[in-house]
């Protein structure tokens, strides 16, 4: 079955022009067929109706062979590269490929890959009904089965935290106060995520019945029965001020510490030589910076950060900054010299000035001029006839 | 990563809530887009005051807690050009500013605000000299407070909308909302100022003068926020007209 289905979604990947390595390396004793090659369907996960997908085109027994061969193959390419087989990681699969098998494409989807059968092959439903054509699952016809099998298990649950809380009641041991599943760091799952679970489409009406009903469960005092269950349908998210990059602190020959930043706004960049040195003087463009911004505006820019920091007095400044007008040159120069600031500063500081919004380059630009009308918004002057 | 936002009415009703990546203008079961942003809805406004971030975690409330936690996992914006996190950082006089720009210069905007308050405060201070010992103390001569409390003394409590019923358009009083309002207190200002004063004073004298009588209640502001609530008082009948 296997290989009749590789010869049918060969021709059609022919046609499309697509295709995946799955690595099968010979032991020493067969003769030299390196590749022998599976052509995998990677059509048919951009699709994006898992249901309509249709029964299965992969049999059990044909992933769990392809699973056994990826490993084979993985502990192969390790020993080819000289790494060790145990701690090869999915990174160093993609490098030794990229290595091995340099592709002048362009097309990111069409170099060659290998990687776990899970992400290769779609997720797809298993037959639904058994040889005398009965379904197996009691809510078949309803046509989304695992959809309205979890809002039952959810209800199902909801309730039984209810009965829980009743005889609590009834004891007189209910307390408002219990411990409550802590949300904070999380987002539900999105549509596609929910989807991509259940391994079937869902309208968005559905998806909106789940998160409403999941809500209903959590708005219950006594939900933390239920952790469990609800954080599967969580995902983190991840800890924002993890993602800044901060240079360690370089020290020049007399043991002063200095670090470099760059910022760029609208078309200006600016670089900043921040020196620990406790004078406090700014030189731009190698002018004193009064001469160079007389607006106080600008001035009032590049205070921002080291105010905000109360290091007013202690770091000279180096800046050279170039393009745009004297606004964006300020703010180019305001980030850049935040970025400077970051090796001076612990890891609660560098949060409160992310959360000042000192770290964000601003994305504003002038916005274009459309076709039809004068500029960007205005339009041409209406003529009745 | 930062996503230029389209016209979304359906993520607006969807969602039933305004984002921060559409500054629309809201009548209820109604969105007129009329802005869209460079930033992703998801990003938060930056804080730039200092003071916030010193509290100790003790004196936090359990929705400033919250807060922060979310701030912890959102990205969020940059602070825009006019805004640091100096005391002299005031985010009304710094609409102000914005609201008197002609042809976005805001240097000379910005100059005739200081002006402004360097005048009133002059004045004031003359005043407080020539007073006598017992009056000394109720005259205001900090600029700052009697800007923003000659403001507080135009803003309308209640304004009218003209709505069409029967083929005839009526004044109906409406409650206003506190953007609308400083709006309205200080539009007022500014064309008071530029059209009803003599020609050959300068902006700045002109400001001051109709501040300063703001501040004690008198001048063509007050008395035009006056007007409009006694319009509003008059066409009283037609409050039922409002369906939100």
């Amino acid at each position: 079955m296997a290989a009749s289905s590789g010869r049918t979604v060969g021709s059609f990947l022919w046609k499309c022009g697509n295709f995946c390595f799955n690595f099968n390396t010979v032991s020493s004793n067969l003769t030299r067929q390196v590749l022998s090659r599976q052509l995998c369907v990677s059509a048919v996960f951009h699709r994006k109706n898992l249901a309509a997908a249709g029964p299965e085109k992969f049999s059990e027994e044909f992933i769990k062979k392809q699973v056994e061969e990826f490993n084979i193959g993985k502990r192969h390419l390790a020993n080819m590269m000289g790494e060790d087989p145990e701690t090869f990681t999915q990174g160093d699969i993609d490098r030794s490929i990229a290595y091995l098998f340099p592709s002048g494409l362009f097309d990111n989807k069409a170099k060659p890959l290998m990687k776990h059968p899970d992400e290769v092959f779609p997720k797809q439903r298993a037959v639904q009904w058994g040889a005398d054509g009965r379904p197996f699952h009691f809510l078949f016809y309803t046509g989304k089965q695992s959809y309205y099998s979890l809002m039952h298990d959810t209800f199902t649950k909801a309730l039984a935290v209810e009965k829980h809380q009743d005889r609590l009641r009834g004891k007189g041991l209910f307390t408002q106060d219990a411990k409550q599943i802590s949300l904070v760091g999380s987002r539900w799952l999105l549509k596609e995520e929910l989807e991509e679970l259940l391994v079937e489409t869902i309208s968005d009406h559905d998806y909106a019945r789940f998160i409403q009903l999941m809500e209903r469960l959590l708005s219950l005092p006594y939900c933390s029965a239920e952790e469990d269950f609800v954080q599967r349908y969580r995902r983190q998210l991840e800890i924002q001020s993890s993602k800044q990059q901060v240079q360690p602190l370089q020290y020049d020959q007399h043991g002063v510490a200095y670090s470099t930043g760059d910022g760029r706004r609208k078309t200006a960049t600016g670089t900043v030589l921040l020196r620990d040195s406790g004078s406090g003087s700014i030189s731009i463009n190698g002018t004193n910076y009064v001469h160079y911004f007389p607006v106080l505006q600008d001035r009032e820019q590049l205070m921002f950060p080291l105010h905000f920091m109360g290091v007013l007095g202690r770091f000279d400044m180096q800046c050279s900054v170039s393009g745009g007008g004297h606004s964006s040159q300020a703010g180019a120069l305001r980030l850049a010299i935040s970025r400077a600031m970051l090796s001076f500063l612990s890891e609660g500081q560098v949060e409160t000035m992310r959360q000042a919004g000192l770290l964000t380059p601003d994305p504003r630009i002038k916005e274009r001029k459309k076709p039809g009308q004068e500029g960007a918004r205005r339009k041409f002057t209406w003529k009745k006839r | 990563m930062f996503i230029k936002q389209a016209e979304q009415l359906k993520l607006e009703k969807q969602h039933g809530q305004v984002d921060s990546g559409h500054q629309g203008v809201i009548r209820p079961g109604r969105v007129f887009l009329v802005r869209w942003s460079r930033y992703n809805p998801y990003y938060l406004e930056p804080e730039p005051r200092k003071e916030v971030y010193h509290i100790p975690e003790t004196e936090l409330t359990p929705e400033q807690k919250e807060e922060r936690e979310l701030k912890s996992v959102r990205p969020i914006k940059a602070a825009t050009n006019s805004v640091t996190s100096s005391v002299f950082n005031d985010p009304v006089l710094s609409k102000f500013v914005n609201m008197m720009m002609k042809d976005g210069d805001k240097i000379i905007a910005k100059g005739i605000i200081t002006q402004t308050l360097e005048n009133m405060k002059r004045k004031q201070v003359e005043k407080y000299h020539k007073a006598p010992e017992g009056k000394k103390a109720e005259i205001e001569c900090n600029p700052y407070a009697i800007f923003h409390q000659a403001l507080e003394n135009c803003k309308p409590v209640i304004g009218l909308a003209s709505i069409q019923k029967g083929g005839k358009f009526y004044q109906v009083p409406i409650p206003l909302t506190d953007n609308r309002r400083r709006f309205l207190a200080m539009k007022w200002m500014i064309t008071e100022c530029r059209d009803n004063k003599h020609r050959r004073t300068l902006m700045y004298e002109k400001l001051s003068q109709e501040l300063l009588a703001a501040f004690s209640k008198e001048g063509n502001v007050v008395k035009r926020k006056h007007e409009l609530h006694k319009m509003a008082e008059s066409n009283r009948a037609y409050a039922h007209y409002r369906w939100w």
